[in-house]
């Protein structure tokens, strides 16, 4: 896994300067003028072991879904704690879930759940989106996950975008000290309409155009001793790609998928989307859905909602097992915290940071488990504590990133991508 | 204590370069004493031939040692001595011999260890208390060394204390666990780092059998280190072995060279091994290797010239920057570009200097003048327009943070601030002026607005940070936590210069009739308390305030400690000041810093010419800090003028400027000249829409400005104090953008746009169509490109203005617009 260092050894401190240098070129420092200085892109590509091409789908449940009414049931507390719902088997023996997500309950054995996990009590995505509790990255500005993933592939994207967020930008979206070149693309906003042909332009004016620059750009690339020249012209040929063939565009449009599929993702498109973005290579696309701050009313809001999440996971990862991308696909589902396990007198629940739970499936991570208990009253964890850097470590691990991977900072402080990153065991199998 | 006695006198005299231009064979040292079997130096071989030029052979000569018994010599030039006695060694290369006299004395009994000098530099060198592993803050499995042993107090504790000191077992010591684990015997999640039969393993082998001594307080410390040589020409695919010195607090000089570090910064110039030997690769430049033992570095510089017949040139000076320029173009034995035309000169001087593209009829004007001092006219002429102030004022704007962060009511604060900045840079205020205001800051930020800096400096760690980065080059950040890696500074530099912060307060200035509100987002005062202090995060006591290389400045409750602060900073004696700032002029024009990156001055990270860099640094002090003045010099000189052309004799240059590097546009300056070209300009929210408004992007006070534009081709969001953070190298989404995005095609085919007009302008195609390539890339167009323009409208006969709009877009995105060249 961590050979994605470029080099083949696994021990803590056996780079030296040089290999990181050279680890560099394929990985942290990668920029298009380093691997254009060492020959053609291609040619770099050759020399490094083979690259995980693994993406990250990442659901991000906004205002912070109740753990109790979810993955973590509590059929034995005294009702003010165990609320309205009622736990059901899975299909993997000993793991309960919620009734109302009674389809993902029938393929638990693709799925799994840390039930153990310590938050913060912020309403922000910052700390599911990058590690780092909001407090902490509003002065260190560490990246979100999607931005060290579009960082690591660089160059190497092809011609879809590396980060795709379905959510627009957010706290947690923002690349931070890694430069706004890795911002996630926003279909909607600008990055997405430069996809279609501008109002005004046809294809064949297009190829008109094109060979008038063609003509007139004869500066000679050699004479910028920095790369940048030669990869504007690699960018040009691939920019031409992605408006002319519109890989990006044909994945963000649902027209093009079967009626009877769209049929299966009723209400909950994005899921659909966020797989034919994948399956066109994206590295991370994140979606959110729903309201979860809920104060008051827990019980109605969450029997509307918990379906409508039931469908979308268990429809998106059957298709990703169909199509046979469950080892390359890791999929979690969390928001900000939990919700306090005493029901208030609104029927709702209020934040709860002590503890909360996450779906995650796919990666080639171990499923069909509950990794983690919550105490007898679904209060802070009972053992195996995991904060939620240490989840997504693992995901990091799934995607074949080392998350102990340094990158420099404005200051040119080299900064792990992770500093609490130890692994949950359990899923790594 | 074993220790090499090489008298100073020695030392002196082989460090003068004169003393190796007389032809010959010699050896460093000359002579050696060596006391005990640990004394094992590296001798380095030199021939000079007799142009004067230095080579290696210490790899190749053959060593003979009269008596074997005393002492023998390996391949590379290593030293052992085997018994006590006196012999001689005899070097023979390349049909010459030099002898080095030798002595050996107390072999018989082992000389006594001392931990900080012998033995933790062992583990700095095979990585244990590197960053990645038992380094780092947490430690690894439980075993933490400090940060490449710069505490050495702190990890004799560890090692002795910790886990019941089950790491050292002086019974046994080869079954200590430190040993074992080490040497791979048992597992060791680090792998194998030293072998049983070893140099590193005897020595620590041989500390814990003697009882794990951390040294009397009275044993001598390292007080800095040296490498010889420390500076030399050597050729593509050349060798130079180095030795490494520690000189101590005693007098007393050790050869280090096997338990030194070694690092490049430049590696495709030239790598270094664990034993010091520097290989240059098959690249002309110049490369800084640096050397660490016990905190201290210094730094090895190699040049690597042009291979083949000496490069001759003629190149007369205009200002002082040429002198040494054409210096380094000898020493590296190429030779520099011819001089850029005049159409390109005057685009890349009103790029540079007022970020504008030049109009058409100046362009032309300029060509035809034949004013013979026209270049240096047009300089100080561009030096007095408001876009040279306002595109400055946007280059300072960024590294001092003017940021409002999306919140109305930090505007008042961070437009105030950028228009002092402006006025700052149009009046030519003198830059120890400019730094001392805002460094000394005080008062409401209505009537003071440098202390809007302080709005985004909030701790006394920002403030270092800021301070250093910006105005001393200096990154500091690493002494935040530990010792830095690659200066001498350590925690209490850093905690010193923090103090400097300790009485720096704030309250909000209330507006009658407004609730009070979060306070950063408020209008503030700036005040000094007459107490306050900062406590020093590695000793947890308060920090004295102490500038840099300095001693401590205590100041009275009735003063403010950053005017003291100030008057060390600006200085004209502060080493560091004028130099930053000389650099990062330097870097705006020439688009790479004398020392690059430009805010990383380290001793390990030397300036490509120094001699070039002190000059400019001596002309801004003798011209009392003017910014217009160190403008001048370095914009009148013949080296700016230079063709990006390369030629046979300098194509590989990329640091000592023999021809101009281009730079692509950086965001606000591309954005304007979009505008400019398709005359269609962008009014930004939130401004005045009146004609008389700022409507182009090098104006805009702060980043809160939404465009996607600017974002894509790489505009900082000021988030740190690092010009880095400014992106000017190719993107997709920039490409992608120009090449296809609404809102350039808006642009390009604006009714009234350039296309649109240019369309039913009356006047012949041909002119039309060489004004629009004049405008775009400052250049006329060549036969065979306006021939093709030409049919391309003929083709569009019926839509003129399509045609012309395809003309505009295919300009728009050549290099030819794109860069400054």
């Amino acid at each position: 896994m961590l050979r994605i260092l470029g080099s083949a050894r696994r021990f803590c401190d056996g780079a030296s300067r040089r290999d990181f240098l050279q680890i560099g070129a394929f990985g942290a420092g990668l920029t298009l003028a380093d691997m254009l200085r060492g020959g053609t892109a291609q040619a770099a590509a050759k020399k490094q072991p083979s690259r995980s091409r693994k993406s990250a789908i990442m659901i991000y449940l906004p205002g912070g879904p109740s753990h109790m009414d979810m993955y973590d049931l509590k059929p034995d507390a005294p009702v003010e704690f165990r609320g309205e719902f009622k736990a059901i088997d899975t299909n993997v023996p000993g793991v309960q879930i919620c009734e109302h997500m009674p389809l993902q309950a029938k393929m638990w054995d693709k799925l799994a759940c840390v039930r153990s996990l310590v938050s913060v009590d912020e309403h922000s995505d910052t700390l599911v989106m990058t590690g780092y509790p909001d407090r902490v990255n509003r002065i260190a500005e560490h990246p979100s996950f999607g931005s060290v993933v579009s960082k690591l592939r660089g160059e190497d994207a092809g011609a879809v975008p590396p980060f795709v967020s379905l959510r627009g930008m957010s706290r947690g979206t923002e690349p931070g000290y890694l430069g706004i070149a890795h911002r996630p693309f926003t279909p909607g906003g600008q990055g997405n309409s430069n996809l279609r042909l501008a109002n005004g332009v046809t294809l064949d004016r297009l190829e008109d155009r094109k060979g008038l620059l063609g003509a007139f750009d004869d500066t000679r690339r050699e004479i910028d001793a920095t790369g940048s020249m030669a990869g504007m012209d690699a960018y040009t040929e691939k920019a031409m790609e992605m408006v002319t063939a519109g890989v990006v565009r044909d994945a963000l449009d649902l027209k093009k998928e079967d009626p009877k599929v769209v049929e299966r993702y009723k209400g909950v498109e994005s899921f659909l989307t966020a797989r034919r973005l994948v399956e066109a290579g994206v590295g991370c696309v994140t979606l959110s859905i729903g309201g979860w701050d809920t104060h008051g009313q827990n019980f109605t809001t969450l029997k509307r909602q918990l379906p409508q999440v039931d469908k979308g996971i268990a429809n998106l990862i059957q298709d990703l097992h169909d199509r046979g991308m469950a080892e390359d696909v890791v999929t979690v589902m969390w928001g900000e915290f939990g919700r306090t396990p005493k029901v208030n007198m609104n029927a709702g629940r209020d934040h709860w940071s002590p503890v909360m739970s996450a779906m995650i499936a796919g990666g080639g991570l171990k499923m069909g488990q509950a990794v983690g208990a919550s105490t007898a009253k679904g209060e802070r964890p009972k053992d195996r504590p995991y904060s939620v850097p240490q989840l997504l470590s693992t995901i990091y691990r799934a995607m074949g990133i080392d998350p102990s991977q340094t990158f420099n900072n404005g200051a040119g402080r080299p900064m792990y991508i992770l500093d609490e990153r130890e692994p949950v065991k359990e899923l790594l199998g | 204590m074993k220790r090499l006695l090489l008298t100073l006198a020695a030392l002196s005299a082989l460090s003068a370069p004169a003393r190796a231009a007389e032809a010959g064979l010699s050896a460093y040292p000359p002579k050696l004493a060596l006391k005990g079997v640990e004394d094992c130096p590296q001798i380095v071989v030199t021939e000079t031939r007799a142009d004067g030029r230095a080579f290696d052979l210490s790899g190749s000569a053959t060593y003979t040692v009269s008596d074997a018994k005393v002492a023998r010599v390996d391949a590379t030039g290593r030293v052992f001595p085997l018994a006590n006695g006196t012999t001689e060694i005899t070097i023979t290369a390349n049909g010459r011999t030099v002898k080095v006299p030798l002595t050996a004395e107390k072999m018989d009994a082992p000389q006594p260890l001392n931990y900080p000098n012998q033995v933790s530099p062992i583990f700095t060198k095979l990585s244990c208390s590197s960053g990645g592993c038992h380094g780092k803050i947490a430690g690894q499995n439980g075993f933490r060394l400090s940060l490449l042993g710069f505490d050495p107090a702190f990890d004799y504790e560890n090692l002795l204390k910790e886990t019941r000191g089950r790491r050292v077992f002086p019974a046994a010591p080869e079954r200590s666990l430190l040993l074992t684990k080490a040497a791979g015997i048992v597992p060791h999640g680090g792998g194998k780092k030293m072998d049983p039969d070893g140099e590193e393993f005897k020595i620590v082998r041989r500390w814990i059998a003697s009882g794990m001594p951390y040294g009397n307080p009275t044993d001598p410390t390292v007080s800095k280190i040296t490498v010889f040589p420390e500076n030399r020409v050597v050729d593509r695919k050349g060798r130079q072995q180095l030795a490494v010195y520690a000189h101590y607090s005693d007098g007393t000089v050790e050869d280090v060279t096997r338990r030194a570090q070694y690092e490049s910064n430049d590696t495709d110039i030239a790598s270094v091994s664990e034993s010091g030997v520097v290989n240059t690769q098959n690249v002309t430049g110049q490369a800084g290797v640096m050397a660490r033992f016990n905190g201290f570095v210094t730094v090895f510089r190699a040049t690597v010239p042009r291979g083949g017949d000496a490069a001759a040139f003629d190149f007369k000076p205009n200002t002082v920057v040429d002198t040494h320029t054409a210096n380094k173009w000898k020493e590296l034995n190429i030779a520099p570009s011819a001089l850029a035309s005049d159409e390109v000169f005057m685009r890349r001087a009103y790029l540079d200097l007022t970020g504008t593209l030049p109009d058409v009829k100046d362009v032309l004007a300029f060509a035809e003048s034949k004013d013979a001092a026209k270049r240096e006219k047009l300089i100080d002429q561009l030096l007095d327009t408001p876009e040279y102030a306002y595109f400055f004022a946007n280059k300072w704007a960024d590294i001092l943070r003017v940021k409002r962060r999306n919140q109305p009511d930090r505007a008042y604060g961070t437009f105030a601030f950028h228009t002092w900045i402006r006025e700052a840079v149009a009046a030519d205020k003198p830059y120890d002026e400019f730094v001392r205001d805002i460094l000394c800051a005080i008062g409401d930020e209505s009537k003071s607005p440098p202390t809007v800096w302080y709005k985004e400096v909030r701790t006394p760690e920002n403030f270092v940070d800021d301070v250093s980065q910006v105005f001393l080059g200096q990154r500091m950040a690493c002494a935040n936590c530990h010792h830095h890696p690659y200066e001498k500074w350590s925690q209490d530099d850093y905690w010193g210069m923090a103090a400097f912060f300790g009485r720096v307060g704030f309250k909000p200035v209330v507006t009658p009739g407004r609730a009070q509100q979060n306070q950063q987002n408020q209008r503030q005062a700036l005040f000094v308390k007459s107490t306050g202090n900062v406590q020093n995060k590695r000793t947890n006591k308060t920090a004295d305030p102490k500038p840099l290389d300095a001693d401590p400045m205590l100041t009275g409750t009735d003063e403010d400690p950053r005017a003291k602060f100030a008057d060390w900073m600006t200085s004209p004696k502060n080493p560091f000041f004028a130099k930053t700032v000389a650099n990062r002029y330097w870097a705006h024009f020439f688009g790479r810093g004398i020392v690059d990156p430009i805010d990383d001055m380290r001793v390990t990270n030397p300036p490509s010419n120094p001699e070039l860099l002190d000059a400019l640094a001596k002309n801004l002090v003798d011209n009392k800090f003017s910014l217009k003045e160190l403008i001048r010099t370095i914009c009148k000189s013949r080296t700016y003028q230079l063709s990006a052309e390369p030629t046979e004799l300098n194509k590989n240059d990329k640091q000592s400027f023999a021809r101009y590097y281009p730079k692509r546009l950086q965001a606000e300056v591309l954005f304007d000249a979009v505008a400019k070209l398709t005359d269609s300009p962008t009014a930004f929210p939130g401004l005045p829409t009146d004609k008389f408004a700022p409507n182009r992007a090098i104006m805009l006070p702060d980043e809160s400005f939404a465009s996607y534009f600017l974002d894509v081709t790489g505009r900082p969001q000021r988030i740190s104090a690092c010009e880095c953070e400014r992106v000017n190298d190719a993107s997709l989404a920039m490409t992608l953008h120009l090449l296809n995005s609404q809102e350039v095609q808006d642009k390009i085919a604006r009714a009234s746009g350039r296309a649109d007009r240019l369309a039913k302008d009356p006047r012949p195609d041909a002119e039309k169509v060489t004004e629009l390539f004049v405008l775009a890339t400052g250049q006329k167009p060549s036969a065979e490109k306006l021939k093709l323009a030409l049919e391309h409208i003929a083709k569009h006969e019926k839509t003129k203005k399509t045609a012309y709009e395809n003309i505009v877009w295919a300009l728009l995105n050549t290099k030819g617009f794109l860069f400054n060249q």
